[in-house]
Formats: structure tokens, sequence, C-alpha cells
């Protein structure tokens, strides 16, 4: 059964991941690109925000290069500093890793969407893995977006750790409210699904930036929606391929499923 | 629900726990790795991907 569930997992996260790298690379990577050029053109004021916590003194000086040069531009570099870290370069390695990161992604968002169906006692298939998909992109994409809206870089507010906290605290209470409203269904737990679904909107999530900035908004407001309709597709392709490949794995080899 | 966890391929209960068990935690590493790693070569390397799937970033 474990091999079962790897297996539908990285067919379903390499189909969604050929899927999602295609519509990054028309629709989402455009503007980022377009948007590190406004950025690179501000000073280094963002690039305290994301330093890594507990960041060593040699490394200080990587995040200060980085906020204007990870764009692939490594203009910055003066002798006798610290180097800034590594980077893909422009161009093809930077897209080949985008498609990486995208297929390491999907793999993981398969296992769990494979894991979850399982643990609710789903038979998977194509129709329930998308029924379980549509949660997942609720969950990870749509309510952390409601507090967090997609950002293109340079639009950073609230420190990185505070965001990632509120995020996962997010898709963590959403994912388990929809679980209580849809599966539950008892009124008690209706009631209490509700509360996660609301409870981290109430919460309220870190400030988004009200500072002007010289990026155009409709850049901002395309990525936004941009963002979540790929979310949307990536999600839809993990759930069905996932369905699918999950039968189609326990046809070929029948003894998996009772192993 | 009951019918459907019996239905379920008749597994043993402790095999399918064991398979949730691990599906779930590679899953939550390899999310963790894409999305949240703060390594910088790794942030610099997921860092499309990041921002087109509203990872938190920088």
């Amino acid at each position: 059964m474990m091999i079962r569930l790897v297996s539908a997992a990285l067919v379903a996260g390499f189909l969604a991941a050929v899927v999602a790298t295609g519509l990054q690379f028309a629709l989402t990577s455009p503007l980022i690109i377009a948007a590190e050029r406004y950025e690179s053109g501000e000073a280094t004021a963002p690039a305290a925000q994301w330093m890594p916590r507990g960041a060593s003194p040699a490394s200080l000086i990587v995040p200060v290069h980085s906020g204007h040069d990870h764009g692939g531009k490594t203009d910055g570099v003066e002798g006798g500093e610290v180097a800034p870290a590594w980077q893909p370069g422009p161009g093809l390695p930077r897209m080949v890793f985008t498609a990486l990161a995208t297929l390491v992604g999907g793999v993981g968002y398969a296992l769990l969407l494979g894991a979850t169906l399982i643990a609710c006692g789903r038979e998977p298939s194509p129709e329930t893995g998308l029924r379980f998909a549509i949660a997942g992109f609720l969950a990870v994409a749509l309510a952390p977006a409601l507090g967090l809206p997609p950002e293109l870089p340079g639009m950073e507010a609230a420190p990185l750790a505070e965001r990632q906290f509120w995020w996962i605290m997010t898709a963590a209470a959403t994912a388990m409210g929809l679980y209580l409203i849809a599966i539950r269904r008892s009124p008690i737990a209706i009631a209490g699904g509700i509360v996660l679904l609301v409870a981290p909107h109430l919460a309220g999530a870190p400030e988004t930036s009200h500072a002007a900035s010289a990026l155009p908004p409709g850049y901002a407001a395309q990525f936004a929606a941009r963002s979540l309709g790929i979310a949307f597709v990536f999600w839809a392709v993990i759930g069905l391929a996932f369905g699918w490949a999950w039968n189609s794995v326990g046809r070929k080899n029948p003894a998996t499923s009772h192993a | 629900m009951t019918t459907n966890t019996l239905v379920l391929t008749g597994t043993r209960s402790n095999e399918r726990l064991g398979a949730v068990l691990m599906a779930a935690f590679l899953g939550l590493g390899l999310v963790f790795m894409a999305g949240f790693a703060p390594a910088m070569a790794l942030h610099n390397a997921a860092h499309d991907f990041r921002h087109a799937q509203n990872f938190p970033c920088h």
C-alpha cells in the first residue's frame, strides 16, 4: 500500500508540475521578472526583513545583496565582500529550478492528498481525488490568500516568520474545519468547523504592505488572480491524476493492494 | 464513513496507518523544502514557485 501510495503521488505530482510549470512560465514568471526590475531600482530597505532568523554575522551581508539581486543579477558583488548566496542564473537555469521546485511541491501535495484520502477511509478515484483536491486548494491557497494576498517581489511587509506562522496556522485550521464540516457532519462538528474556518481571519493576518511602490498596481492584481488560478489548476490535476494513478498502479500490480 | 473504511481494499488497519503516516511525513517534508526552507540557496532556487504558489517569501 505504501508503494502504491508513493507511486500514485509521484505520477500525480509529476503531471501537475508539468501543467503548473507551463502556466507559471506563461503567466506569473514574466510578472515576477518585471517586478524585480522595479525592486532593483529601490534601495535595500526590504532586504533586512527577509534575513533568516539566527543568521550568523557572515551571512548578514548575503540578504543585503540578495535583496536586489535575487532576480538573477549579480552586479552587486564587490571584491573583498562575502559572495551572495548561490542562486540559479537568469534564463534557462532559473526556469529549470522553478520547474524542479514545482515538481517537489507537487509531489509533496500529492502525498498529503493521498494520505488524507486514505486516512479518511476514501477509496482514491479521480472523483474523490478532485473533491479532496478542492479542499486542498481552499486550505493552502485560497484561505491564506485572503489574509496574505500573493505578492510580487518587493511588496513584502511583515517579517517573514510571522507571515509563515499565520500561513501555516490558517492552512491547518482551514483543513481541519473543512474536515469537520464535510466529513464529520454532525451539528457540533459543523459549528466547530465554521469557527476554525473563520478564526484565523478574525485573529488577523500580519499586515500587508501599504507603502507606495513604483510597481504598477495592475501587475499586483494580475499576479494575485493568476497565482490563484494556477494554484487551482495545480490542485485539480493533482487530485484527478492521483485518483487515476492509484487505480492504474493497482491494476497493473494487484498484489500491492493486499500486500 | 464506516462502510467506506471496510470497503477499502481490506488492508489491515496498522498497515494503512503506516502508509498514511509515512506519506504525510514525506509530503510535509517536500512541501517544507519547496515552500518554507530558510536556506538561502533553497529559497533562491524555489523563488518563482514560492511567489506563484503564494508561500510567504523573503
